[in-house]
């Protein structure tokens, strides 16, 4: 009996039944798992460390016990909360409006024959691909002319919602009347995002059975009660893709935040804005900026988490 | 409950500038609670018809009318119609009892209570009763059918509308449900067009068929009147399987000449051939005799090249004069050979005369009147 077979033995496996491209697969997938991890992982262990810490010790290693601290998180959270809470009430209005309008646009565009439909699909698409940089100055121009703050002036300055939160302190959700500048980049996300959900919703309606709708029709719905009733619970995994590709682009987004909120900070700022005030000054506070993505970054992942599931039955095209 | 009238009814489409003629000039009455099946191969035409009726397309030209109310101006939920889709067309998203309500929720004002117990009530009559609260995809082919159906029924329009209702079902359950369906419609007495391309499902359930063919009406008549009784060539030919044996001929004063045979005409065939040059001769397979005697007359010598045994009868197909194959139905029990040597005899009795260029009836075979009058017991 030879060493081999003596081993094979002993751990109960078939040596012989192995394939190597199946190791060369699991070892690609560990490889590409460590690859896309490794930043996130290095990143969350910056995040726990002191700062002399990290000075002595690789970023990807986990802190020792003396080195441990939660302290960057409560800078970073203190820092960001109401940046984020901005953003929350940026991102969510903007991509929900957006998923909507898009849906609405995609069933009037698809499911309707009408003169002239492909001329304004057509601008659709190419709404897509206009870049953000093309626009700026009009951007900027359109809201200089445009006056939110004083057309909402009657809404705004109103507590919606107020409470003591542990960890965050007093949580607030008012119309300041810095929301204004909210307002106004939830416009403009909600118009740059509605050729690219139409387009998304128009694949999918697209594919919605004719018969379906006209047995709708024929039991006596009218269109909006076919949206309402049919479409617009079929488009659900529809949704969570939009949404969640909407809530990514809308978070994320720097640049228009910079050119509508004015000054680039103050109470209006949004994440992105605010993460930039915990790059400090001349001294890098590694570990709070590390601290203040995770924070920022939470929210997109928490959404990912929530719409998942649904998420890839819509990529897949289920319904 | 009122008669429903197409009037001259015909489709245009536009086509890249250049006019297409789906359906033309549709002139049909149909009763109040008849079932009429609308029959034609793929592309003639009637689901177009159907569409119409219900509203999902416009008409060019012509009236559509329910009773004395013109009806073709009203968009679908005005116009008190139900249709069954050859897919089915259940709401994926909503339980059987959800798709069932869904119509009575949109187009009357019934309580909750009334809705329930109505939708109960088709359901147990469908046998589908214990289904009501699974969803459409959890369903089979002919359990979905009958949703598609109670769907219609719950409804209670003047109208029903089936595009080929039966045609994803597979052929066991097909012929289950046919007959499911007339004794249903019969049972409610709901006037009932009905599309098919199937003429089995035309012959057996329809009070009337409808044959149409390029967007045009052929014959509108009871399927045993189109079966022995047809308007045209195209009639006789689609109705009827295997489908009658057509030979061209020449009109040569009382005689027929063909390619492998010639054909004596009656003084009575001969009259109906005057002024045509050239006729098309119909037969029938179960009409054409297989005998031994070649000595009959209109009896030839023929060869048979295949034969297709269906167990109740044998379709044989026979050679004359080498090249021309025509199909005869002998009954099962009788030992044909491929390669044998038979004689066919075609009675005259059982010819039909078309005109070769029109396609128009001539003559059609002899029959006694009282032979269609046979079926309307089982209307």
């Amino acid at each position: 009996m030879s060493v081999r077979d003596d081993l094979a033995e002993r751990v109960g496996v078939d040596l012989e039944a192995i394939d190597p491209l199946r190791v060369a697969l699991y070892a690609t997938l560990v490889g590409l798992v460590v690859f896309y991890l490794s930043p996130l992982e290095s990143g969350l262990m910056t995040a726990l460390k002191t700062e002399a810490e990290f000075a002595t010790s690789p970023p990807f290693v986990p802190p020792t016990v003396e080195g441990f601290t939660l302290e960057p998180f409560g800078v970073a959270i203190d820092t960001l909360s109401s940046a984020i809470l901005n953003s929350i009430m940026l991102a969510v209005p903007a991509t929900v409006l957006s998923a909507l309008f898009g849906s609405f646009a995609a069933y009037g565009l698809t499911n309707f024959e009408w003169r002239g439909q492909l001329g304004v699909v057509a601008l659709f698409i190419a709404g897509i691909f206009i870049p953000y940089q093309a626009v700026l100055i009009p951007l900027s121009r359109l809201w200089a002319i445009v006056d939110t703050q004083e057309l909402l002036a009657p809404l705004l300055d109103i507590t919606v919602f107020s409470a003591q939160v542990p960890v965050l302190g007093t949580v607030e959700l008012a119309t300041h009347p810095h929301y204004a500048s909210i307002i106004n980049l939830i416009i403009t996300h909600t118009a740059y995002g509605i050729p690219i959900t139409t387009l998304l919703f128009r694949g999918y309606y697209k594919k919605l059975s004719t018969e379906m709708l006209e047995a709708a029709r024929l039991d006596g719905a009218g269109a909006f009660t076919v949206y309402r009733r049919i479409v617009l619970p079929l488009s659900m995994p529809m949704f969570a893709v939009t949404l969640i590709y909407q809530f990514t682009q809308v978070w994320n987004d720097l640049l228009f935040a910079l050119i509508i909120i004015p000054s680039g900070s103050g109470p209006a700022a949004v994440a992105t804005i605010a993460l930039n005030e915990l790059t400090g000054g001349i001294i890098q506070t590694f570990n709070t900026q590390m601290a203040g993505a995770f924070v920022a970054a939470l929210p997109t992942l928490l959404v990912y988490v929530l719409f998942g599931d649904k998420f890839a039955k819509g990529v897949a095209g289920g319904t | 409950m009122a008669d429903l009238t197409l009037d001259h009814v015909s489709k245009f489409f536009d086509d890249g500038g250049s006019k297409v003629v789906a359906v033309d000039d549709a002139s049909v009455t149909i009763e109040d609670g008849e079932f009429l099946v609308l029959v034609g191969p793929s592309g003639c035409g009637k689901s177009t018809t159907l569409r119409m009726i219900a509203g999902l397309e416009t008409v060019s030209e012509g009236e559509i009318r329910l009773g004395d109310d013109r009806m073709d101006n009203r968009p679908p939920r005005d116009r008190d119609i139900a249709m069954v889709f050859q897919s089915y067309a259940l709401y994926p998203h909503m339980t059987v009892r959800g798709n069932m309500r869904f119509g009575l929720e949109e187009s009357t004002d019934m309580g909750d209570a009334d809705i329930d117990e109505l939708v109960e009530e088709t359901s147990s009559m469908l046998g589908i009763a214990d289904l009501l609260d699974r969803k459409p995809g959890e369903l089979s082919g002919g359990q979905q059918q009958r949703v598609a159906l109670g769907r219609a029924i719950v409804r209670d329009p003047e109208v029903f509308l089936m595009d080929e209702p039966l045609s994803n079902l597979d052929a066991k359950l097909r012929s289950q449900m046919r007959t499911e369906l007339q004794r249903l419609q019969e049972d409610l007495g709901v006037t009932t067009v009905y599309v098919t391309h199937d003429q089995t499902e035309a012959m057996t359930m329809g009070d009337r068929i409808a044959i149409l063919n390029d967007g045009e009406l052929q014959q509108v008549a009871t399927p045993l009147e189109a079966y022995h009784r047809p308007a045209n060539r195209f009639v006789a030919g689609f109705i009827g399987e295997p489908s009658m044996n057509f030979f061209e001929m020449d009109v040569q004063g009382d005689e027929l000449v063909g390619d492998a045979f010639s054909y004596e005409l009656s003084a009575k065939s001969a009259e109906a051939v005057e002024g045509s040059e050239r006729v098309t001769l119909g037969i029938r397979p179960e009409d054409v005799e297989v005998i031994d005697d070649a000595a009959a007359d209109h009896a030839y010598e023929t060869t048979v090249d295949v034969v297709e045994p269906m167990g109740n009868e044998n379709a044989v197909y026979l050679e004359l004069g080498g090249e021309r194959r025509f199909v005869a139905t002998v009954g099962g029990m009788r030992r044909v050979e491929a390669g044998e040597s038979v004689v066919a005899r075609i009675p005259e009795d059982a010819v039909h005369l078309f005109d070769a260029t029109t396609g128009e009836t001539l003559q059609n075979r002899s029959l006694e009147s009282a032979d269609l009058d046979a079926p309307e017991a089982n209307l």
